[in-house]
């Protein structure tokens, strides 16, 4: 029998999702494969709903970052730390349409605390750079050895400042119910 | 010097390394999880190759879709492979394949061959699929 209850209870985070023009959003562990999978249906989703090609690139582009980021670097493992393949992390992504019909990309993961202050340097400088500066970095970080601890190239912020429309914002939230370790965000104007 | 030949996955290219007929190609998406484990053993026995046959030509094919930041990162030392060999004596001739709206690959090509005069580079437009 069809209870209304289901909507009056929980209605009102699916509104909330509509509300907020979310076109896609996950929550949950992170691993290569589911990874491969969102990134087919962000893609087919872009296609239909028409989005310009450029605009469908750099939108790829950044989420795979963003959810390679959290495989590689959530505090939330179900994978022991010692481990560099085949790994799970928890976080989750979203990607919501703006009223001007520009893409707003967000992602979120707790993050170690120690770790925490070495991303707020990395990303408050990255912010005062201009685009000529975040494509020289790019192209110098290209040449160098990847840095030590980093499971990419330590390129991956580079490669999102590039395709996006205002410099990158980020937070942390010391406060969330979820654990003791701080949650990183991210947020990508595209 | 065996053929490499590597199947293609939703988020790694499909690596065919024809050693014997002299022609490498790499096509696909790439975004492995761990891009310097994937390529590390594909540079690893490309170089072995080209310190055991010098004053070859060589025809490489890359017509990558989309590629990551540590992808990237790896194609790089890829292609300074090649160069290194092209800058001994080899003839390297590379077809960097692009999307036609996809200024981004093109561009990463173009800078590609300038800092790798040495080999021969040609960039071609590909339809969308």
């Amino acid at each position: 029998m069809p209870s209304p209850m289901i909507a009056d209870k929980y209605g009102s985070f699916f509104h909330l999702a509509r509300e907020h023009q979310v076109i896609f959003y996950y929550v949950g562990y992170f691993s290569q494969h589911i990874v491969a999978a969102m990134a087919d249906a962000v893609k087919l989703q872009l296609e239909v709903a028409g989005v310009a090609t450029p605009t469908r690139r750099k939108l790829f582009s950044s989420f795979i970052e963003m959810a390679q980021n959290i495989i590689h670097y959530s505090a939330d493992a179900l994978t022991p730390a010692s481990q560099n393949d085949g790994e799970l992390r928890h976080g989750s992504v979203c990607i919501r349409r703006e009223a001007d019909g520009s893409f707003l990309l967000l992602c979120a993961n707790p993050i170690e605390a120690v770790l925490a202050e070495e991303l707020r340097v990395k990303l408050e400088a990255l912010r005062k750079m201009t685009m000529e500066e975040i494509k020289q970095a790019y192209r110098q970080t290209l040449r160098e050895e990847a840095p030590e601890g980093s499971k990419g190239a330590g390129m991956g912020f580079l490669t999102v400042a590039r395709d996006a429309r205002q410099p990158l914002d980020f937070d942390f939230d010391t406060d969330d119910a979820s654990g003791d370790a701080p949650v990183f965000y991210l947020k990508a104007a595209i | 010097m065996e053929n490499l030949y590597i199947a293609p996955t939703p988020s790694s290219p499909e690596v065919d390394f024809k050693f014997d007929a002299l022609r490498l190609s790499l096509r696909g998406e790439s975004y492995p999880e761990n891009a310097a484990a994937f390529y590390g053993d594909i540079i690893a026995r490309l170089k072995d190759f080209l310190a055991q046959r010098q004053g070859i030509t060589l025809e490489v094919h890359i017509a990558l879709a989309y590629f990551n930041s540590s992808s990237t990162k790896m194609l790089f030392n890829l292609i300074e492979a090649l160069s290194n060999a092209a800058e001994g004596g080899s003839q390297v001739m590379l077809h960097w394949y692009h999307d036609e709206e996809d200024d981004t690959i093109l561009e990463f090509g173009q800078e590609l061959s300038e800092d790798f005069p040495a080999i021969d580079f040609s960039t071609h437009a590909v339809e969308a699929p």
